[in-house]
């Protein structure tokens, strides 16, 4: 059996508790980021509701904050939002998962001949 | 129909079948059919998933209900938008890890039970229906637009119907979900071109964005409406305000202010429990590309919606300056603003590119038509030939068997909703809403954000969850906005009818309670913690990245030993 057939045999696995910890940071995550966005998504209406000047006040010759905000401002947040949390899952998801077991198969990939 | 028109829709239909051949399925088998073989890249993925989701309400109805509507209408680009954030957050990544067929097939397995399966068939079977009839609508709308003609003993906007639902039932049942990927993918880039040249046009003639907004402010914002003597302009009352007329800039044209947010929630819900779209994240090759996937698609949902709400605004500011100028707009308009709201993005491409400038909006509608019909169709396909005919009609079924089955379901699906579609004809429905599309696919939104999104999540996130919980929880949010939505047709008054067409607001949490409280009653399944370790695991990802190394590896060292031979 050649090097790469022997990487590809290396038996990937999560243990419970490795997982169970991964899972309550990622939920952590998650909802503090939707937390964050609901706030946004729902607070753009709500101002438009309660405070004159964010419907009243004009920007650059006319647009106002809360016509700029729903018609552009929004979309920009929700992709840095939907960016924070991607790559901040990602990074707990290596750094809490499988990481021994990868090494320990990088290790018998240097170790084979 | 215009020599414009003509090449247009050849171009189309000519680039839709040679892209459906040239990515047929190789074999015939149902992981192949439904799942594309769950090789599809991230960008592929994100375009594809794109043309699944911005339909007929994205590129008609949101730049109609802005048009119709001012700031109100923005909520819809804003709900449609922002969708995908929980989708994101919440269901990417474990739901690709889990990696089944479908919805149905998803909370099935998870729970251990054929009950849940069928009965999550049965609710996206209606999603699927609510969402399909206003596609086929769009369709026939912009048959009248671009053909103005119909077939023998049909009108041109059944003709529309027909005929575009059959083509894409074909290539759907020919190319699978291979094929349905790149010919989405390709759809999706018409349509960005299509949005992108009519913005640049605008732009280009002088049109000011922030001044605009300004300007159709000062003016009470009216409407069309068939009065005793014909079509008359009418001043919206604000909702939220009713002793005042509505203004362009400012909340109130269409919804009170429950509405508002009910409408927002309706939408953001309802994402995560739409069939096409979920479905389409079974092909990532690993949770990490479905989770990169989505952010794709909310950079590039974020740049289609800002270019439909400023095209919205920018029709009605254009068009009512050109309708004394054009004989064609007299047919179109009523002092100045469009009778129907939908045609608005049409309208302004022949304002700016004549014949050509129609025909690349008409093909455009079209193409935004048939990219959401097909992600339904073969949704429904999914959870018909998988899910009831491979689990219970036919378990020996081979894969040929399973996957003819799924083409079967296609065309019956398609011909029920194209049936649907031509019997509630747009005219009959649009009095009170301020897209007829946009309303139509809000409904199917509510439904997947009341029904099927909450026990969703609580699948994925609590262990706790129960089969009769989730039957429970399904059944709750699903007669709940159904109700809501019977209510809300009546004359129940202005603010609550709007807020009752909108119903997720209620619905869906009434639907977690429900879930929850049967769940903790009820005993989850026995393999809960096996299960927990694929759905938030990240061994098969890394066994897949390993493959993926070894396979790129292994040809790059096949070039480098071809080289050394030659």
């Amino acid at each position: 059996m050649d090097d790469d057939a022997l990487r590809l045999d290396v038996d990937e696995h999560d243990t419970p508790a490795e997982v169970d910890a991964a899972f309550r940071t990622l939920r952590r995550v998650a909802v503090w980021h939707f937390v964050l966005f609901l706030a946004a998504v729902l607070g753009v209406p709500a101002l438009s509701l309660t405070l004159g000047w964010w419907s009243g006040a004009r920007i650059d010759g006319g647009m106002s904050p809360g016509f700029a905000m729903a018609a552009f401002g929004l979309y920009v947040f929700f992709l840095a939002v939907g960016l924070a949390a991607a790559t901040l899952s990602s990074a707990v998801e290596a750094r809490m998962l499988g990481g021994a077991h990868e090494e320990a198969g990088d290790d018998d990939g240097e170790d084979a001949p | 129909m215009t020599p414009a028109g003509t090449t247009a829709l050849v171009v189309l239909v000519t680039t839709l079948v040679l892209v459906a051949w040239l990515v047929r399925p190789r074999g015939a088998s149902t992981v192949d059919f439904y799942l594309a073989g769950r090789r599809v890249g991230v960008a592929t993925n994100a375009l594809a998933i794109c043309g699944d989701y911005f339909s007929a309400a994205s590129f008609l109805g949101v730049a109609a209900a802005v048009y119709v509507s001012g700031l109100d209408g923005v909520w819809y680009a804003v709900g449609f938008a922002a969708g995908f954030v929980p989708v994101l957050l919440f269901v990417a990544a474990p739901l690709r890890r889990f990696g089944e067929f479908s919805i149905p097939d998803f909370l099935g397995r998870r729970l251990g039970s054929e009950r849940v399966r069928l009965v999550s068939v049965g609710v996206v079977q209606v999603v699927i229906l609510s969402y399909l009839i206003p596609q086929a609508v769009g369709s026939g709308i912009t048959w009248q637009l671009l053909v103005g003609r119909g077939l023998p003993g049909l009108d041109p906007y059944g003709t529309g119907v027909l005929l575009s639902t059959t083509f894409v039932a074909a290539l759907v049942a020919f190319g699978g979900m291979r094929g349905t990927t790149w010919t989405q993918a390709v759809q999706f880039l018409v349509l960005l071109s299509a949005l992108v040249w009519l913005a640049l046009a605008v732009v280009g003639s002088g049109f000011r964005y922030t001044e605009a907004v300004s300007d159709l402010s000062a003016t009470p914002l009216a409407n069309p409406v068939p009065g005793a003597d014909g079509w008359e302009l009418r001043v919206e009352t604000d909702q939220i305000d009713p002793g005042a007329a509505a203004a362009f800039g400012e909340p109130g044209a269409a919804y009170g202010p429950l509405a508002q947010f009910a409408l927002i929630l309706t939408l953001v819900m309802g994402t995560a429990g739409l069939p096409h779209v979920m479905n389409r994240y079974f092909t990532s090759p690993t949770g990490t590309a479905a989770r990169m996937t989505t952010v794709w698609v909310l950079g590039l949902a974020g740049l289609f919606y800002a270019l439909a709400v400023m095209l919205g605004t920018a029709a009605r500011q254009k068009i009512a300056e050109a309708a004394g100028e054009h004989a064609w707009l007299q047919g179109l308009t009523t002092d100045g603003v469009l009778r129907v709201p939908e045609h608005a993005l049409p309208v302004l491409g022949r304002l700016y590119g004549g014949d050509v400038g129609l025909a690349v909006i008409a093909a455009g509608a079209l193409v935004a038509v048939m990219s959401t019909i097909a992600g339904l169709l073969l949704a429904a396909a999914a959870s018909w030939g998988h899910d009831v005919y491979e689990r219970h009609i036919n378990p020996r079924a081979t894969q040929r068997q399973a996957v003819w089955a799924g083409r079967a379901s296609t065309a019956v699906v398609a011909l029920t909703a194209a049936g649907m579609a031509v019997v509630l004809q747009p005219d009959h429905l649009a009095p009170s809403v301020p897209s007829i599309v946009a309303a139509m696919v809000t409904w199917a939104f509510a439904i997947a954000g009341s029904a099927l999104t909450p026990v969703f999540v609580l699948t994925i996130w609590w262990r706790g969850t129960t089969a009769a919980g989730a039957v429970a929880g399904m059944l709750t949010g699903g007669v709940t906005s159904i109700g809501m939505f019977v209510l809300g047709l009546l004359p129940v008054g202005p603010g609550l009818g709007e807020m009752l067409m909108t119903p997720t607001l209620v619905a869906a949490p009434l639907a977690a309670v429900v879930c929850v409280l049967v769940s903790r009653v009820t005993r989850p399944p026995s393999d809960v913690e096996s299960q927990w370790l694929v759905l938030h695991g990240t061994a098969a990802d890394r066994q897949a990245e390993r493959l993926a190394r070894l396979t790129i590896s292994s040809l790059g060292k096949g070039r480098h030993g071809r080289r050394k031979g030659d």
